[in-house]
């Protein structure tokens, strides 16, 4: 298993040892030491992978750096959060997800309407098995612990990703105040129910490449 | 006389008379004493000869100096500023990444082609740094920008460090660069990893990596 570590909060250094780590096409800052890059088509899920990707939009470009020695990653200058897997599943956006542990299985999972709202997409990307992962975030990142006593109620837009046995609902919060065009801003909410961890970006995705696509979740 | 970071984006100048700090022009944003701010026109040391060889290499970003006495606080654009304290060897950056340097520094500019002849060159374009870059050199301070901040890696012989042309921000010490490349059949079909060029840094020295792909 690979070695990841944190340079600062905005580069990821990952020491390999004649292992293989997957990771967000070109988001190599530096290596040294022996490295090979390859890029995997359909995010390294075979055939099937890559027609799923390409159908529900979670269009991964991801690459396979194998090789000894440390190889640093970073992207725009966001900041990166490591999370620890031991078998249990990791949800997060194919483009806030920097690196995986070539241990884990990636693949693709329905969220509903959530992702409609946050302009994302139906789809979402899962990570499971056991390994470390590395996502992105824009700010440092706070991770929000569900209990079935104690939900959580998040702004799609600032929604990174979400661990545990979780149950996610989307809910609206939309009066005739908002059809007035007089809408707080905060009408459209994602609700966690269960057991699990939430992380939550301190940014409401604007400037995100991906928020054009979808502007609905973000005026109302 | 070191530069002092404020916070990650500002540093702070102190300014004795008799001394200049170099700095890009417009940079400056607050000061406190008496401290005059003039253009430089022959945009940083050494005389007109030295003028017409950084316009010619298109290393010649506008410069001012400031001089009296106080302290200066410089930033530029919300970037993340990185300073180095030189001893006697010298920084290799680009010159829109300067931020502010001592007065005492050793101004230079070096052609890339001698560093690796024809590669060097092919360096240059396919990194988009252009042939020229610019080399400070003495005993002093230098802050220059890099977007996200920067990691230092240490190069020493028998340890290369590979890194991606856009990711570079500057270098110090006896280091040869190399552009080398890991171009595939599946770079030519368009399935590449986005990796195909790489600076390839060897010898002994200190290699500064932004953590962003961005040119300022």
């Amino acid at each position: 298993m690979s070695g990841f570590r944190l340079h600062g909060s905005r580069v990821l250094a990952v020491d390999l040892a004649g292992d293989a780590v997957k990771a967000k096409n070109g988001a190599m800052i530096a290596y040294e030491g022996e490295m090979s890059f390859k890029k995997l088509t359909g995010g390294g899920e075979g055939l099937r992978g890559m027609v799923t990707r390409r159908i529900t939009g979670e269009a991964m470009a991801v690459m396979e750096v194998r090789g000894t020695g440390t190889c640093y990653f970073a992207d725009r200058a966001t900041e990166i959060n490591l999370v620890r897997l031991t078998g249990e599943k990791l949800w997060v956006e194919a483009s806030n997800l920097l690196a995986t542990d070539a241990a884990l299985r990636t693949a693709t999972a329905f969220t509903g309407l959530r992702g409609a709202a946050q302009g994302n997409g139906l789809f979402t990307t899962t990570v499971e098995g056991t390994g470390q992962a590395a996502i992105l975030s824009e700010g440092p990142a706070v991770v929000l612990r569900v209990t079935p006593a104690t939900p959580l109620v998040v702004d799609p837009g600032a929604y990174v990703a979400h661990t545990g046995r979780l149950n996610q609902q989307f809910q609206s919060g939309a009066s005739w105040r908002t059809l007035m065009g007089e809408g707080s801003g905060e009408s459209v909410q994602l609700r966690f129910e269960g057991d699990g961890l939430v992380y939550v970006q301190p940014s409401e995705r604007w400037g995100h490449p991906r928020r054009s696509q979808g502007e609905i979740g973000g005026q109302v | 006389m070191p530069f002092t970071r404020i916070n990650p984006t500002m540093v702070e100048a102190r300014i004795t008379s008799g001394q200049r700090v170099f700095s890009q022009r417009g940079a400056m944003l607050a000061y406190r004493g008496r401290v005059s701010f003039t253009p430089s026109i022959t945009g940083g040391q050494g005389g007109l000869g030295s003028m017409i060889g950084r316009r010619l290499a298109g290393e010649a970003a506008p410069l001012m100096t400031s001089e009296g006495e106080g302290t200066v606080l410089f930033g530029h654009g919300g970037h993340h500023v990185h300073t180095v304290d030189l001893t006697g060897d010298t920084l290799y950056v680009e010159a829109d990444r300067l931020l502010a340097f001592d007065g005492s520094l050793r101004q230079g500019t070096m052609f890339m082609g001698s560093q690796g002849g024809v590669m060097g060159v092919l360096r240059g374009q396919a990194t988009g740094q252009g042939l020229f870059t610019t080399t400070l050199a003495g005993h002093g301070s230098v802050a220059f920008l890099a977007h996200g901040g920067v990691v230092e890696l240490p190069v020493v012989p028998g340890r290369t460090v590979h890194v991606d042309p856009q990711a570079y921000a500057a270098h110090r010490g006896d280091l040869r660069s190399r552009l080398s490349t890991a171009i595939g059949w599946r770079e030519l079909v368009g399935r590449g990893s986005g990796e195909a060029f790489q600076l390839e840094l060897s010898g002994q020295g200190t290699v500064y990596v932004q953590a962003s792909e961005e040119k300022l």
